[in-house]
């Protein structure tokens, strides 16, 4: 009787600290995932961004004796945003290869935001609805790519959080959990504010800007 | 595009009360309670839900677009499985207003569509400072566009919650009717007591240190609770 109750108690400790392993095991795998999905739904809407600019070269070409310079920019913004390719489907550990990715893009934003500036000379190109439908589509992409940015940030903080600290620390070297890399907000506009008075609902917490 | 600015202090205004809700006391009582009770029943009918808020003015230093998505997100506006919510915010004072449409909705209202709206049906009124007239054609181009897109279950969000806690609210009703009889009965023995009878239901508006007051309220107002839907940035903002 005596020899089965030790059994037990080694074998029902084993089973604990199997089950609390797992558990966190699980924990980080699905954190894992989490970053993974919203890294993916970053590179969707930039995506979408660079599928829309075939579409506004074509249309603001096409009205007379617009300034080309701000075209030729865009385009070539658009090129070296496709040479900064990372993997879709995993969030980046690198944090440098994440910020040429970050500013690629961030070329993109200003020489799109200069080609609408530019645009106010053209009244009658902005009184086209193929242009203003561009110009919606273009805004509403860039109101996606801040959101799933901030997005992803707080997945990445989450992840990196649980892999700091115990226990699930100690399956990181394990298993070789790697921590992801964030974006970096680079005009204010990108980041949530640092202080949020919100009666109790949190939207997107303000992710810390550096790991 | 995203404006520059700097982070500050921003107010997310706490989850409101009805569907349509003036804080800006721009609106006629009668009209705000029309709208109201439209879009409770658009949500019985499709599911969606459709949220429009007016307030006197922006309580962030943020771009109008971040502002209202971090709303229309922390309002949890929309079925979380559908995720189909639309955010109609109107800051009055600023000549600013943003449509929010939830991720479900993105292919049935894109932001085209959404643009077309608010500038070409709702802004044209709102610079004549007719404000009923802008929302009345706005919600109503803006559910036009999402019906169809899912069906509803006759319920709004709040009243299926409700009928989860019906059984305790029956008889805690019986128990409050019960205590009401005997409080009468003894009054009569006194003789002096006077029933003096109870205000219609309460529909919170809220106040804050921010000197919002609440706008909408009645009777037979139909409630709102988020369903938890979420806002990935879709749908159009700007000024009038």
């Amino acid at each position: 009787m005596n020899r089965f109750s030790l059994g037990s108690v080694v074998a029902g400790l084993a089973i604990i600290f199997g089950f609390t392993g797992c558990g966190s095991y699980n924990r980080l795998v699905t954190l894992e995932q989490n970053a993974n999905k919203k890294w993916a739904d970053v590179q969707s809407v930039y995506q979408r961004r660079a599928d829309l600019i075939p579409n506004l070269v074509n249309t603001v070409s096409g009205a007379a004796n617009f300034e080309k310079s701000t075209l030729t920019e865009v385009t070539n913004a658009r090129a070296s945003v496709g040479r900064v390719q990372l993997d879709p489907n995993k969030a980046p550990t690198d944090a440098a290869q994440l910020q040429q990715f970050q500013a690629a893009q961030g070329q993109l934003s200003s020489a799109l935001s200069r080609l609408l500036v530019v645009s106010e000379n053209y009244p009658q190109l902005r009184a086209t609805e193929a242009f203003q439908n561009l110009q919606a589509q273009l805004e509403g992409t860039e109101n996606r790519i801040s959101v799933e940015r901030n997005n992803y940030n707080t997945a990445v903080q989450d992840l990196n959080t649980a892999l700091e600290t115990f226990p699930t620390n100690m399956l990181n070297k394990m298993f070789g959990f790697k921590p992801r890399a964030f974006f970096q907000s680079q005009s204010g506009a990108e980041k949530a504010p640092s202080v949020n008075f919100n009666f109790g609902n949190s939207p997107a917490p303000s992710p810390a800007a550096s790991p | 595009m995203s404006a520059v600015c700097a982070h500050a202090a921003e107010i997310i205004p706490p989850k409101p009360a009805g569907y349509f809700n003036d804080y800006a006391g721009v609106v006629s009582k009668s009209a705000a309670v029309r709208f109201n009770e439209q879009l409770a029943q658009f949500e019985r009918e499709t599911s969606d839900q459709v949220v429009v808020a007016l307030f006197p003015k922006m309580e962030s230093e943020s771009s109008l677009d971040d502002y209202a998505q971090r709303i229309a997100q922390a309002w949890q506006v929309g079925q979380k499985d559908r995720r189909n919510g639309v955010v109609v915010l109107v800051f009055v004072q600023d000549h600013k207003m943003s449509i929010q449409v939830g991720y479900g909705l993105e292919g049935a209202l894109p932001d085209v569509t959404a643009f077309d709206i608010r500038t070409r049906h709702i802004q044209p009124h709102f610079r004549n400072g007719d404000y009923e007239g802008g929302l009345a054609e706005g919600i109503d181009l803006v559910c036009k566009a999402i019906r169809g897109e899912y069906t509803g279950l006759g319920k709004t969000d709040r009243e299926k919650r409700g009928n989860a806690a019906g059984g305790a609210g029956l008889l805690g009703f019986l128990i409050f009717m019960i205590v009401l009889l005997m409080f009468i009965r003894i009054g009569r023995r006194r003789g002096g007591f006077a029933y003096s009878g109870f205000g219609g239901p309460y529909v919170g508006g809220w106040s804050s240190g921010s000197g919002w007051s609440s706008g909408t309220s009645g009777g037979g107002f139909s409630g709102f609770s988020g369903g938890g839907g979420s806002f990935g940035g879709g749908g159009s903002s700007g000024s009038w």
